[in-house]
């Protein structure tokens, strides 16, 4: 897609002087993050005495260890549960608020709410309400007449704590669509309205389209989110000091490198969630190319 | 001008008393040295460092010592970026299982040669606390406080029930028995009140010591083979888990997890096996609770020893000023101050058996926690410690959440530690 | 059906739905509330209203040797320098990619994306490494003087916005004779008010609530960031068993992020108005 200005004779400089702190950052994040882990991912490396090359050794673990596969499988369930969730209801909850409704800013208050909050503070008040035998959802499905259910059991704890990120994160999929929303003009729909286009119609036709750059953001974004999910699963369902009911990559990543001295391996485990996640990126853009709107 | 003046004298007038007296070492290091010191703790452990590390300071005013606490987690988090980038504390807390871990891979001083240099420096402390720390070369970390895991229970739930209160003779069948009593379950089949909890994740709080009481072991000699699925310890696992499926006297792991993890702290089980940490936050606790020695086994009486030490950065620019703070922390004075903490029990005969540490605010019966050394077992300590018990840990989480069954998993669990250990020989 | 009652019914519907969502929104945290506002003693009532109504928490809360209003500041000036940096930088860098072209725009963008991709837990030490030979440890830089150098999630959340804007405005600018920064400053960042708005949310939000950074580059208590303070702090409650100041301390750190969402808020009001006119 060739859109943009070309910059004329001095403002080169300009573009330069623009780009040159992500410049600097990418050569930072470069450095830091992307080639040490790379390099490390074909080291052992306890932390504390020096690095040892290693070989391929890590990488070939990642396919014969089991806890590495279950961990990418549980990633994998945890993304598809995710994504879709945060997408359709935080754009439903901002559609319905670009309505001009009254207390608008007390219900984006409301939504927000638990966007805003550290996961440490919030997991607290879920271990409350999901508690088996003193829980405050179980009590309520009792007193509804519904048999209580053991939430954070291995069973169903997925789908508990997906709950949780879905509800955490809806304030901020409303903040991006809203913005996005907000640009859409009002004259076309006052033209669609003339043109005796109805709300659904409006809907479908008008500002799903208008706002795919939105969703494309939104769905990559929350991709991401999922892949490197962590304090809530931190949180609800570490056994003790022990490992989580539903580890993902990234608790193991924290567990190996942090606890059994393996900081090797969490680098090769990095590298594998990387590239993973690097091929729903490359997907996402290619829809980006095929169904995003600009204007 | 006046208050410098002033304020001088009388720094140099208790520099005086200080020297004068017999007891405090002579500074070492002449040139001024400022130390980092790094642990784990509470807040209230944060403001009695810093009154220790104040006293130091009057004593050798040469040397100061910076002092750096954080909670469990953030803690290691922090050593271990510290130490990879080459800048670790110069002396930092160090729990005793994982002390080789760090050890053998270098990052840690050698006291002997400090340790030869000052011979009377151990005699009055403990030696089952020092056991931990000694290697084939010498020792490279020193205790600073122990702990060992004795019975709490709930006076008034004892009261309520008109059952005895634990006493020394107690086995562990006596435990089973007198939980079944103090159980209460409610006509919809829901447990109201527990008869006991422990935490079954990590060896030290009950399940050590049961198996040490059943005969069995934990792990070989030369910490090749992992010995909890032997015959005897068996029975200690069979005992648990009967109490907790059958008797319903101990609460599964999903339950404790809705008291926060302490059933009876939030006062719904009546006993629970912890040690000396938990009495200040236990002391606000609205019921009143006495402790009791650990029950018997068929094999004798047994509990687990743990203690947390002072270890010295190898990189440390200072390492004569830590080893002064190491010798100051092991004397007297501040092993006092550490006793009236009330976190744990110092390592100083001499302090743990004097008031300072048997008379303290909570009205209980500290010496059993002295006492209980006589029969105590130091918890193990190897090179990958942390690997093997959460191999353990994990791999027999399920049994204790209900979703299986005791024997395949700890089969299999044994065989995954056994894995750890081959790994890190 | 009118299209007066079929607005009027979509306006019912709608606010129906979203009175629904806000309970569940807001559910936790009035139990939170509702929590730090009782005795530990009750804390595992399931009643709203706390049985005995305390303040007792708060006094704990700040009886606490921890120095609140220090870790406070730390957090704020922090957080306010990083959502700064990353306001100007990003947009400065978001610009450059949807409006300008030159030659490896789509290779640097995406090498920019996958910088986002490396968890923070392994980019952790790699960065210390480097502050620790750039001597920066010990003070703050190295928490918020990244966030000037641009960031991946701020570039591509402003690069989407700015796709939005019409082509030509930009076009009829050229015409006027307008150079290129002055399209950036004077076109492109005001029409940006409510994505800015969003990034300057979502980053203050991200900088107030981090853990791991603070715990290595300012480690001692009380001269570091509040979230390291109340872990410190949780750790003694959790001992204690006391959820109720547990509560009582997660509470407090909200309510800063909860004054800035409604500054920022308006914003987007403006934000919606802006676009309304100009158009």
């Amino acid at each position: 897609m060739e859109y943009g200005l070309k910059p004329l004779g001095r403002e080169k400089l300009w573009l330069l002087a623009l780009l040159m702190p992500t410049l600097i950052g990418l050569l930072f994040g470069a450095l830091g993050s992307v080639i040490a882990t790379v390099v490390l991912s074909f080291a052992k490396w306890d932390l504390l005495t020096p690095p040892t090359w290693a070989g391929t050794i890590n990488y070939v673990s990642l396919v014969t260890d089991q806890k590495v596969l279950l961990s990418l499988t549980n990633t994998l369930k945890f993304t598809a549960l995710y994504v879709p969730g945060v997408v359709v209801i935080s754009l439903l909850v901002a559609v319905l608020m670009n309505r001009k409704i009254r207390g608008v800013s007390l219900f984006r208050t409301a939504y927000f709410l638990p966007a805003v909050t550290s996961a440490v503070a919030t997991a607290l008040v879920w271990n409350m309400i999901y508690g088996k035998d003193t829980g405050l959802l179980n009590f309520i499905l009792e007193r509804l007449g519904i048999p209580a259910v053991c939430w954070l059991c291995t069973d169903t704890a997925m789908y508990s704590v997906v709950a949780v990120n879905i509800w955490g994160a809806i304030g901020e999929g409303m903040i991006i669509f809203l913005a996005g929303l907000t640009a859409i003009p009002r004259e076309y729909y006052d033209a669609a309205d003339i043109d005796g286009a109805n709300g659904v119609q409006q809907f479908f036709r008008l500002t799903v389209p208008l706002i795919t750059p939105s969703i494309f953001f939104q769905g990559l974004m929350s991709t991401i989110n999922a892949f490197q999910a962590f304090d809530y699963i931190y949180m609800l369902t570490r056994r003790g000091q022990g490992d989580s009911s539903i580890p993902v990559v990234v608790f193991s990543i924290y567990r190996n490198g942090w606890y059994f001295f393996n900081y090797g391996g969490a680098s090769a485990q990095a590298i594998m969630l990387t590239v993973v996640v690097a091929v729903f990126m490359a997907l996402a853009f290619w829809l980006e190319r095929r169904y995003v709107v600009y204007e | 001008m006046k208050m410098r003046l002033f304020a001088l004298t009388v720094l140099v007038s208790l520099l005086l008393v200080a020297c004068g007296g017999a007891k405090t070492p002579a500074p070492a290091a002449s040139a001024p040295a400022e130390i980092t010191m790094m642990m784990w703790g509470d807040p209230a452990e944060l403001d009695v460092w810093n009154q220790i590390v104040a006293d130091f300071h009057q004593a050798t005013p040469n040397i100061s010592v910076k002092v750096e606490v954080s909670d469990w987690d953030s803690y290691w988090t922090k050593l271990k970026t510290l130490l990879s980038a080459g800048t670790p504390p110069d002396v930092f807390a160090m729990d005793a299982p994982l002390y080789l871990d760090y050890q053998s891979r270098g990052v840690l001083l050698n006291l002997q040669p400090y340790l030869d240099k000052n011979p009377d420096m151990l005699k009055g402390v403990y030696p089952q606390t020092l056991e931990a720390y000694k290697t084939a070369d010498g020792m490279y970390g020193l205790p600073r406080d122990f702990q060992t895991i004795v019975l709490f229970y709930n006076k008034d739930m004892f009261d309520e029930a008109k059952v005895a209160y634990p006493s020394g003779d107690w086995t562990y069948d006596d435990l089973r028995t007198a939980s079944k009593s103090l159980t209460k379950i409610g006509s919809d089949g829901k447990v109201t009140q527990f008869g006991f909890y422990s935490d079954l994740w990590d060896m030290e709080l009950i399940w050590s010591e049961a198996i040490w009481a059943y005969g069995g072991d934990i792990i070989n000699a030369d910490h090749t083979k992992t010995l909890i699925g032997e015959p005897q310890a068996r029975e200690a696992w069979q005992l648990f888990h009967e109490m907790m499926f059958v008797d319903k006297s101990w609460p599964d792991s999903t339950t404790a997890g809705e008291y926060g993890g302490d059933p009876f702290l939030a006062g719904v089980a009546a006993m629970t096996t912890i040690g000396h940490w938990a009495v200040p936050g236990y002391a606000e606790a609205g019921f009143k609770w006495d402790v009791a020695p650990m029950p018997k086994g068929p094999a004798g009486q047994t509990t687990s020893v743990n203690s947390a030490g002072f270890v010295v950065g190898k990189a440390s620019k200072n390492p004569d000023a830590a080893f002064e703070f190491l010798k100051y922390v092991l004397s007297e004075p501040a092993q006092k101050r550490l006793a009236e903490l009330g976190f744990a029990c110092p390592v100083l005969t001499t302090v743990a058996e004097s008031d300072a540490f048997l008379k303290q605010p909570t009205p209980i019966d500290q010496k059993i926690f002295i006492d209980s050394l006589a029969f105590a077992h130091m918890k193990p300590v190897f090179k990958g410690y942390d690997e093997w018990s959460s191999a353990i840990g994990d791999g027999m989480a399920t049994i204790w959440t209900g979703e299986a069954e005791l024997g395949p998993t700890l089969d299999a669990a044994v065989t995954a530690a056994d894995e750890v250990l081959a790994k890190n020989k | 059906m009118t299209r007066q009652t079929q607005k009027l019914v979509l306006d019912f519907v709608s606010y129906g739905l979203l009175l629904l969502g806000s309970a569940l929104m807001i559910g936790p945290f009035l139990w939170m509330i509702s929590t730090s506002f009782k005795l530990p003693a009750d804390q595992f009532t399931k009643t709203l209203i706390p049985p005995t109504f305390t303040f007792a928490n708060f006094q704990e809360l700040f009886s606490v040797d921890l120095n609140f209003p220090l870790l406070f500041w730390n957090s704020a000036y922090i957080s306010i320098l990083i959502t700064a940096g990353q306001l100007l930088t990003c947009a400065m860098a978001a610009f450059c990619f949807a409006v300008v072209r030159f030659k490896g725009r789509e290779l640097l963008f995406t090498a920019l994306l996958l910088t986002l991709l490396i968890p923070p837990q392994v980019t952790l030490i790699p960065n210390f490494i480097i502050f620790k030979y750039l001597h920066l440890i010990g003070t703050s830089l190295p928490l918020w003087l990244p966030a000037f150098w641009g960031g991946a999630f701020g570039t591509f959340l402003l690069r989407q916005y700015f796709l939005t804007i019409p082509r030509d405005l930009v076009d009829a600018a050229r015409v006027d004779g307008a150079s290129l920064p002055q399209i950036f400053w004077r076109i492109y960042m005001p029409l940006a008010k409510p994505a800015l708005a969003a990034l300057a949310i979502f980053t203050f939000q991200g900088a107030w609530n981090d853990l791991l950074h603070p715990l290595v580059y300012l480690p001692s208590v009380p001269n570091t960031m509040l979230t390291v303070g109340l872990a410190f702090f949780q750790q003694q409650m959790t001992h204690g068993g006391k959820f109720t100041v547990l509560m009582s301390g997660a509470l407090l750190s909200i309510l800063p992020l909860l004054i800035v969402f409604f500054i920022a808020q308006k914003q987007f009001i403006e934000g919606i108005s802006l676009t309304g006119i100009k158009r």
